[in-house]
């Protein structure tokens, strides 16, 4: 035991050391780096790849033509060498005679006399065999300037003499080992592109003569930003090793840890390292502690005026929403209404719809000058063209339409806990005399209360990170709020990027004070109830009010979902959005066909699809692995990912993607900007916990018992998971993979500030051609997009036996 | 207090029938038990009486009022009853004392007298130092008591249990069915209580409903309805027995099963029967009617059970447990039976025994 403990301390000592001896050669190549004076560090790559093609052409090619010679000639060719060389740079010409012909021939690729293609063209053109008489007949020339020049390079050497002639003949040479094409001409031109300037050139040259460069060193040097995070990535996962043993009080390792320890660098590399550099940059501007930043930007009137509003909005958002979320999920949990199961999957359908498209639809509805709604307020109320009555340019309307899409969170987290609620306790009080509305201020309210603060508060983060809805309606309106200001901000160069971070501290601060309180309300009064066997929740008997009651959630229902979708599809089928849809020649077909036979549509659909899946399926492996760790084993250590991931979710959409912008771009050996991994990563990290929620759940309803059951009856772990436990919870897992894919789908936040040229998504997309081309064919889009979605959840539905769905 | 007049009444959840013309008077102070295997339909009988579930035909009378029928439905809330749920349904977010208060409160009662007749019946329930604390401070027990006190509180003409003690470990179950019939006792209330466990109802009923497939299969006083059952299911689900084919001839039942052996027959019925004995009504003598040999005994304490093999059958017999040491495996054994029960055979022993559900 003693002489295990001491071999494991060992190990995680040696671990960190290795650590400190990555982050220390990192900085050596780091400054060795700095002193080269290249300004790149893929410098390095180009001149080691360079330094391969010459080693491999001297070795191949040069070198048997060379030692064919006598030694007298030998000696002739080498002092020639040496001669061309000096003329590269002082000093050139100083090492031994190989040095010196690799490095005269990487500088004749790279910089030397100029060959013309013709020429060139004449060398490479020859056979193998001829290729080295030709080298021959050229040594020969080069050692005797008497010797004919051979045809094919008369052109090239032209009447040279003396130097001149050598250096075109040895130019010849050089060409007709044909080493500067294909690849080669690749890593020249990378070269070229790399290494710059004069003194640049003379260090690259004398490090390809020298071959100083070592496939170990290089690798340091131009990834020595990537070897420190890695050693200190070691570093910390030693130290953390040893804590985690340490409070074991075991020294000994587990290869659990292992897996945890993954988890864990993965997520401090992309979500905390991202966040703590961003706020750090928010709270040291200049490199000290100051404020100034803050001061300057919150003193200026647009700022404030997006502070005010995100506040307001979302303070008015999370209490409407919860205003009309409890009631409904009252009446559609506990009562006797027409339809509640319909209409359960109707509100909780709204969950799945990309935030903008709601946005989309209102304000085709309520548009001051054009709306629907507001034509037909107007005829109906002769209010003659002035524009309105409703405007959703304004802070209302950003309101309602912001409520319309988050009150589901709220509704889903309260009906959630009115099913777990046992029915007893709601029948106890109306035996005891209370009638339903009191039996639901008095027993229900109360008892759903920790899970309604929280949906409340879920609805107020949201709603304050929102970007789709506000860049929709806000932006022309000149509703700003601080997510469309941090977009805004990103785009203006570096002043522009400091006050977007000072916001986006703002905005995480909030998030995450949220986030907190929700935790401790749920934590501190979560009731448990003793439930005898499972009585169907109890009804209560609406009677005379139940055809009104169901009118009115009818009426919302209409409202609230069917006239947006209905406004989405329709708008996608005009030729002129200012007239209906039954006016002579306004239906059309052209927009879908129009936006679907885009290629570029296509292509960003295709985008989307990939990344969702790519972020959904990592997304689940994670999941399920934490949910093992989390459920089936008492490893030390095994919240800290939990926490990490909890604390992912809750960051707020354009706060992850601007710390992922800020550090993802080499600074920290980590370079994915602008590639589709940047933009899994974001969406894995915003929706991990859904996916990981779903499976957790569902393991925990697993009994150990049968698991254990099937080991007793002879099943190793691995046949007990595949035959037993999976089984059981394939299900969520499928429902996981939804939960994650759909909002990766079509994500808008992070993929505005995150997306290139070549990663762009159908949800930008879309944005764009709302934003610039035209709003029936963003429309078709949004519908199509919906289709989608909806099939989606269909497909899970059967997949699952109507056991989830969204 | 209150006597509940159910008429007629048929429940049916969709196609299936859970409860099938269900006629029933309960008299004022009784303590009534609806008893049946889970899934009978007792529980179901109990919430249409509480106003939770509304018959799909039938009326419910509750002295001379109409409660339930079929264009008048009182809600739960306005008749006046007390109940006691199987989860015991003790709102967490209120202390004991304002659970026990609830319904007082909901009459608009003046503080004072609430105060009054919260601590008295929490008295009566052995809760009084209980008061302030909240329901997840309590045993399991105790909130089952907390509960008992709220249904009770108000005083209400009738006190339904619903599976009250099912959540209970033994010992503790043992001691609240005496409470429970003390309370109901001192306080003439009216009670309907629901069970599966006979044991419960046999200890606290004045009379029992025993109730299989959504019908009623007998009802009568515990010792009418273990004694003098009307069929071969109340036989068997009342109580340990075994049933014998036997054949009645010349005054005596012959059981073809144990080589022809017989016991002595004095009632009126002739030709193939069921005879339904019970393990304790048969006793090891020398003078036994029956001969066998004791194949294994188990000492149980009190008891001692024994299995008698006569024939080709086995038959169960419960005896003294002090007895136990002087019997051995083997030993050839004569059995007098005390009484049997005989049930006509038609052919539908099996039928009859099936738990419907």
């Amino acid at each position: 035991m003693i002489k295990r403990g001491l071999l494991t301390r060992t190990g995680l000592f040696l671990c960190f050391v290795l650590g400190a001896a990555l982050v220390f050669m990192g900085q050596q190549g780091q400054s060795a780096f700095t002193e080269s004076g290249f300004a790149s560090e893929s410098a390095y790559d180009s001149i080691y790849s360079l330094s391969a093609d010459v080693a491999e052409a001297w070795n191949g090619a040069l070198k048997p033509e060379l030692d064919r010679l006598s030694a007298q000639e030998r000696e002739g060719m080498d002092s020639i060498a040496r001669t061309l060389a000096s003329r590269l740079f002082d000093g050139a010409g100083e090492g031994t005679a190989e040095e010196t012909w690799q490095m005269l021939y990487a500088g004749y690729l790279t910089g030397g006399p100029k060959v013309t293609s013709a020429a060139r063209k004449a060398v490479t053109a020859l056979k193998n065999g001829d290729a080295a008489l030709l080298r021959q007949s050229l040594i020969r020339c080069m050692l005797n300037g008497e010797e004919p020049v051979p045809a094919q390079v008369e052109k090239l050497v032209g009447g040279a003499s003396g130097e001149e002639r050598q250096a075109a003949l040895m130019q010849a040479l050089f060409v007709s080992l044909g080493s500067a094409e294909g690849d080669a001409a690749e890593h020249v031109s990378q070269f070229k592109k790399s290494v710059r300037g004069k003194e640049q050139q003379e260090t690259a040259l004398r490090m390809i003569g020298g071959r100083k460069l070592s496939g170990i060193w290089r690798v340091i040097v131009s990834r020595s930003r990537t070897v420190m995070l890695i050693g200190v990535l070691l570093m910390l996962n030693a130290v953390l090793l040893a804590l985690l043993m340490r409070s074991e009080r075991r020294w000994a390792f587990d290869v659990k840890w292992l897996v945890i320890l993954l988890i864990v660098d993965f997520l401090l590399v992309f979500q905390l390292l991202p966040v703590i550099y961003m706020t750090i940059k928010g709270m040291f501007p200049e490199g000290r502690l100051s404020l100034s930043a803050f001061r300057r930007l919150y003193s200026y009137p647009l700022n404030l005026e997006a502070l005010k509003n995100t506040l307001i909005a979302s303070v008015a958002t999370m209490l409407l929403g919860t205003a009309i979320a409890f009631p409904l999920a009252w009446l559609v949990g506990r009562t006797d209404l027409y339809g509640r199961k319909f209409f359960r999957a109707l509100f909780v359908m709204t969950y799945m719809v990309p935030p903008y498209v709601g946005a989309m639809a209102w304000l085709r509805l309520t548009n001051p000058n054009v709306g629907v709604v507001n034509q037909w307020l107007r005829a109906l109320l002769h209010l003659g063209s002035e524009p309105g009555p409703l405007n959703v340019y304004t802070l209302p309307g950003l309101i309602w339409v912001l409520t319309t899409f988050y009150y589901p969170y709220a509704f889903i987290t309260i009906s959630r806990a009115m099913e777990k609620m046992d029915p007893s306790l709601e029948e106890a009080s109306r035996i005891s005399g209370a009638a339903p509305l009191k039996t639901v201020l008095t027993v229900t309210l109360p008892m759903v209360m920790p899970s309604l603060i929280a949906g409340a508060l879920l609805v107020f983060v949201s709603a304050a990170s929102c970007y789709g809805i506000p860049s929709i309606i806000g932006t022309p309106g000149n509703v700003n709020t601080v997510t469309t200001r941090i977009v805004e901000f990103v785009s203006l160069g570096q002043q522009g990027m400091n006050d977007a971070t000072v916001l986006s501290v703002f905005l995480l601060a909030v998030a995450l004070a949220i986030l907190f309180l929700s935790d401790v309300v749920l934590a501190r009064k979560q009731y448990i109830t003793v439930s005898g066997k499972s009585v169907r929740p109890a009804v209560v008997e609406l009677r005379r009010a139940r055809v009104p009651l169901t009118a009115l959630v009818s009426l919302f229902a209409v409202i609230v979902v069917l006239i947006p979708f209905a406004t989405i599809l329709t708008t996608s089928l005009k030729t002129d959005i200012g007239k209906g849809i039954l006016a002579a020649g306004n239906f059309t077909l052209a927009n879908w066909k129009t936006v679907f036979a885009r290629g570029e549509t296509l292509s960003c659909l295709k985008n989307s699809l990939i990344f969702a899946s790519a972020a959904a399926t990592v997304g689940m492996v994670i999941a399920c692995v934490m949910s093992y760790l989390l459920q089936r084993t008492r490893i030390r250590g095994r919240s800290i990912p939990n926490f990490l991931i909890t604390l992912g979710s809750g960051t707020p959409s354009v706060v992850i993607a601007l710390g992922l912008i800020m550090t993802m771009r080499g600074g920290f050996g980590v370079n994915i900007y602008g590639t589709a991994y940047i933009m899994i990563i974001a969406y894995l990290i915003k929706y991990l916990m859904m996916g990981m929620r779903t499976v957790v759940s569902a393991m925990s309803q697993i009994h150990v018992s049968l698991e254990e059951c099937s080991q007793v009856s002879g099943a190793g772990w691995l046949r007990t998971m595949r035959r037993v436990t999976v089984p059981l919870i394939s299900p969520s897992i499928a429902a996981g993979w939804f939960l994650i894919f759909i909002p990766s789908f079509y994500e808008l936040s992070m993929t505005t500030l995150l997306y290139s040229s070549t990663t762009k998504t159908i949800g930008f997309q879309l944005y764009e051609t709302w934003t610039f081309t035209s709003q029936p064919m963003s429309c078709a889009m949004a519908f199509g997009i919906l289709l989608i979605v909806m099939l989606l959840n269909l497909i899970l539905n059967r997949l699952t036996k109507g056991e989830f769905s969204i | 207090m209150s006597t509940i007049t159910i008429k007629n009444v048929t429940k049916a959840f969709g196609d299936k029938v859970v409860l099938q013309a269900f006629d029933a008077a309960f008299q004022d102070g009784e303590f009534v038990t609806l008893l049946g295997p889970s899934g009978c339909g007792k529980t179901t009988m109990l919430r249409m009486i509480a106003g939770f579930e509304r018959p799909t035909s039938g009326e419910i009378y509750f002295d001379d009022q109409l409660v339930t029928g079929e264009k008048t439905f009182v809600p739960p809330e306005k008749r006046g009853i007390g109940m006691v749920f199987q989860s015991y349904a003790v709102w967490p977010h209120m202390n004991v004392y304002d659970n026990v208060a609830y319904p007082l409160s909901i009459q608009r009662i003046p503080k004072g007298d609430i105060g009054r007749r919260v601590e008295r019946v929490l008295e009566i329930t052995h809760l009084g130092q209980y008061a302030r604390r909240f329901p997840n401070q309590l045993s399991g027990g105790q909130q089952q008591r907390v509960a008992l006190a709220r249904a009770l509180v108000a005083e209400p003409r009738l006190l339904l249990l619903d599976e009250p003690l099912s959540n209970l470990d033994a010992k503790l179950r043992e001691s609240m069915r005496f409470e429970i019939k003390e309370i109901q006792k001192n306080l003439g209330i009216t009670v309907v209580y629901v069970t599966h466990d006979q044991t419960e109802a046999m200890a606290m009923s004045d009379r029992i409903f025993l109730i299989n497939g959504g019908v009623i299969q007998q009802c009568g006083t515990p010792e009418e309805i273990y004694n003098a059952p009307v069929n071969q299911f109340v036989a068997d689900f009342l109580g340990k027995v075994d049933f014998f084919k036997g054949e009645i001839r010349d005054g005596r039942i012959f059981f073809p099963a144990m080589g022809g052996q017989s016991i002595a027959y004095g009632g009126p019925k002739t030709g193939r029967a069921d005879v339904a004995v019970r393990p304790e009504n048969l006793c090891f003598s020398d003078d036994g009617e029956l001969s066998g040999v004791l194949e294994t005994h188990y000492y149980l304490g009190d008891t001692d059970d024994c299995r008698v093999r006569i024939g080709d059958t086995l038959v169960r017999v419960v005896a003294d447990g002090f007895g136990h040491s002087a019997r051995h495996p083997g030993q050839p054994v004569r059995l007098a039976v005390r009484s049997c029960m005989v049930f006509e055979d038609d052919g539908t022993l099996e039928e009859m025994l099936r738990i419907q559900t």
